[in-house]
């Protein structure tokens, strides 16, 4: 254990060497609240109410806030992958006395760690001068909590693509299939909530809700009845991916070829 | 004892052809064509503990995928291989306490920060406790002189200087065996130099194998005893490098300089004059047809010796020979 918790503090030594390019990219954060603030104004303006099936403008505000916070924050572990087999790189990540998942797992850690902390940081910032103070304390909570079993499954979705590189080197038409479906079925640009009946039922059958909709929904609406569920379901499918990226790992190693060998 | 042990291992890629132009990019799509490429072909070979096996060949001779095989990257297409006892595509991880490598042409040092981290970081997945990584960091700075470069980002160092904390990584669990992959690839004398003699104080020092794959033959006749040299995925020839010399090497460079004139017309039977001066001459000869000590006793005779200079032409023209003439 010791051994990937200093793989996760080498990651966050790397990011913290150049802190103008962390900060950088947490101003993407900033410029998207500001447009869907205007969006999202003009939205209520319009349809003349304080509250759309719920939510009201500043639930909306912290809610894409959280998940504009998870989706820049979640791990790149695809295009690390990539970039490895393609440079040949990965020969040295393969011949350690490590797991290669578990590697790109405590990486991924250091990594995010920074990244969430900064876009929190400013995310905040800019929320709170949008739309007034933060959800309560129990928000929090129950966002955090359910943000670790998203960043998971985010992890096991980008290392099942990352190792799809072992065998055709680029993944990124991968990883743009995958985002889409987190920004529409993850109810990254819009709550679940505000979604047909039919589409929220399949929507909830599928994993990606649990990647981005359960942290950021229960940050502004933390009902326990709803957190447990979604809790429940969220670690379901962190099973079901793990036993899957477990078996595409043996399968995929078999399959490496290292560039220029 | 034996360290490495290799029998008929092969391996085949498959590659994906496609011919120029859109036509055949777009037939690609819905038809492609594979090749298959036998990188490594029945290749069996031995290696002892503390040995210093020189392992070369030209581009494309199956080098790299040997080592990679050798360290459990890559699953072989046939055969089998036992390094230090383990089997390195089933045992990778315990494999890799036991064995460094190094890749030449790419970087296992964190790029942007100094080694000095990466080297911490090494003692950690290593499971070194930490201070006896510290303690063999010293010792590895010393015997590689990178002391005052350990605290510099390594993307500011030179390549030499890359290379030397490179190597010192790869040897910082005390592995019994590394496998070095051209690790003296776009380096210059200097550098060379000082990197063959930190191996070679390691390999005599802690009795570390070594395997080395190079298109250097200079490192080869600086640090190995024995070469095995490949091409095509096979080995054509294995033996001492001192055999090698002698069996392959018959051809001399002797350069004579004389006290007085040597007149204009200075000519021997059976070599090959290659630059007559006023003072001296520089000639190649083949010891097989012409016997060393007739060509001695002619230019002995010629004048006052003021000096001479017997060499044998670089091991690359032996390889090409090899090559040319077949291992026998």
């Amino acid at each position: 254990m010791k051994k990937y918790l200093a793989i996760a503090q080498m990651q966050i030594i790397n990011n913290i060497a150049y802190p103008g390019d962390v900060l950088g990219r947490s101003v993407s954060i900033a410029v998207f609240l500001f447009i869907f603030a205007g969006l999202w104004r003009t939205t209520f303006i319009i349809a003349g109410t304080e509250s759309i099936n719920g939510l009201t403008f500043a639930d909306m505000m912290w809610y894409l806030m959280m998940a504009e916070t998870l989706e820049l924050g979640r791990p790149r572990t695809n295009r690390v992958i990539s970039e490895q087999v393609k440079n040949g790189e990965v020969a040295y990540i393969l011949n350690k006395p490590y797991h290669f998942l578990l590697y790109h797992f405590w990486f991924g850690v250091g990594d995010s760690l920074m990244r969430v902390g900064t876009n929190i940081g400013v995310g905040v910032v800019v929320a709170w001068a949008l739309a007034g103070p933060p959800p309560s304390l129990a928000g929090w909570g129950m966002a955090l909590v359910t943000l670790v079993g998203a960043w998971v499954l985010h992890f096991c979705m980008m290392a099942l693509i990352g190792l799809a590189a072992f065998l055709v080197e680029e993944t990124n038409s991968f990883e743009l299939i995958y985002q889409k479906a987190v920004f529409i079925l993850g109810g990254m640009l819009l709550p679940l909530d505000m979604f047909p009946e039919w589409l929220q039922r399949i929507a909830r059958l599928l994993p990606f809700p649990y990647m981005m909709y359960a942290p950021a929904r229960l940050f502004v609406k933390p009902e326990p009845s709803l957190f447990w569920q979604m809790l429940a379901a969220q670690w379901m499918w962190v099973a079901v991916l793990v036993f899957v990226l477990a078996l595409a790992y043996r399968g995929s190693e078999r399959a490496l070829t290292v560039n220029g060998g | 004892m034996t360290a490495i042990e290799v029998r008929q291992l092969q391996k085949t890629f498959q590659t994906k052809r496609k011919a120029a132009g859109l036509g055949a990019s777009a037939r690609a799509l819905f038809k492609p064509e594979y090749s298959e490429v036998e990188a490594v072909k029945k290749l069996s070979f031995q290696m002892d503990a503390g040995e210093l096996l020189g392992f070369i060949g030209p581009n494309g001779a199956g080098k790299s995928t040997t080592i990679k095989m050798l360290t459990g990257i890559l699953h072989p297409s046939g055969g089998e291989a036992s390094v230090l006892g383990f089997t390195p595509w089933k045992e990778r991880r315990k494999l890799a306490f036991h064995i460094g490598t190094v890749f030449g042409q790419r970087p296992q040092l964190w790029y942007h920060l100094p080694a000095i981290d990466t080297l911490l970081l090494f003692g950690k997945i290593y499971e070194l406790d930490d201070r006896e990584a510290k303690k063999r960091i010293e010792f590895l700075s010393e015997a590689f002189e990178i002391r005052d470069l350990l605290e510099t980002p390594v993307r500011k160092l030179s390549l030499g200087q890359r290379m030397r904390c490179e190597v010192a990584a790869s040897l910082l669990h005390r592995p019994k065996l590394i496998l070095l992959d051209e690790p003296s690839i776009g380096l210059d004398v200097v550098a060379k130099q000082r990197i063959r003699d930190a191996i070679r104080r390691m390999n005599q020092e802690e009795g570390v194998g070594v395997l080395l794959t190079s298109h250097d033959a200079g490192d080869l006749e600086a640090l190995c005893k024995r070469v095995i040299i490949v091409n095509h995925g096979q080995i054509v020839y294995e033996d001492k490098v001192s055999t090698l010399k002698r069996k392959h090497l018959t051809s001399k460079l002797v350069e004579v300089r004389y006290a007085q004139e040597i007149p204009s017309n200075f000519h021997l039977k059976g070599v090959e004059l290659l630059k007559v001066g006023r003072y001296g001459v520089k000639l190649r000869f083949d010891s097989n047809q012409t016997p060393v000590d007739r060509v001695m006793a002619h230019l002995s005779g010629a004048g006052d010796l003021v000096d001479i200079t017997i060499s044998d032409p670089p091991v690359e023209e032996v390889i090409a020979k090899i090559y040319k003439d077949g291992p026998a």
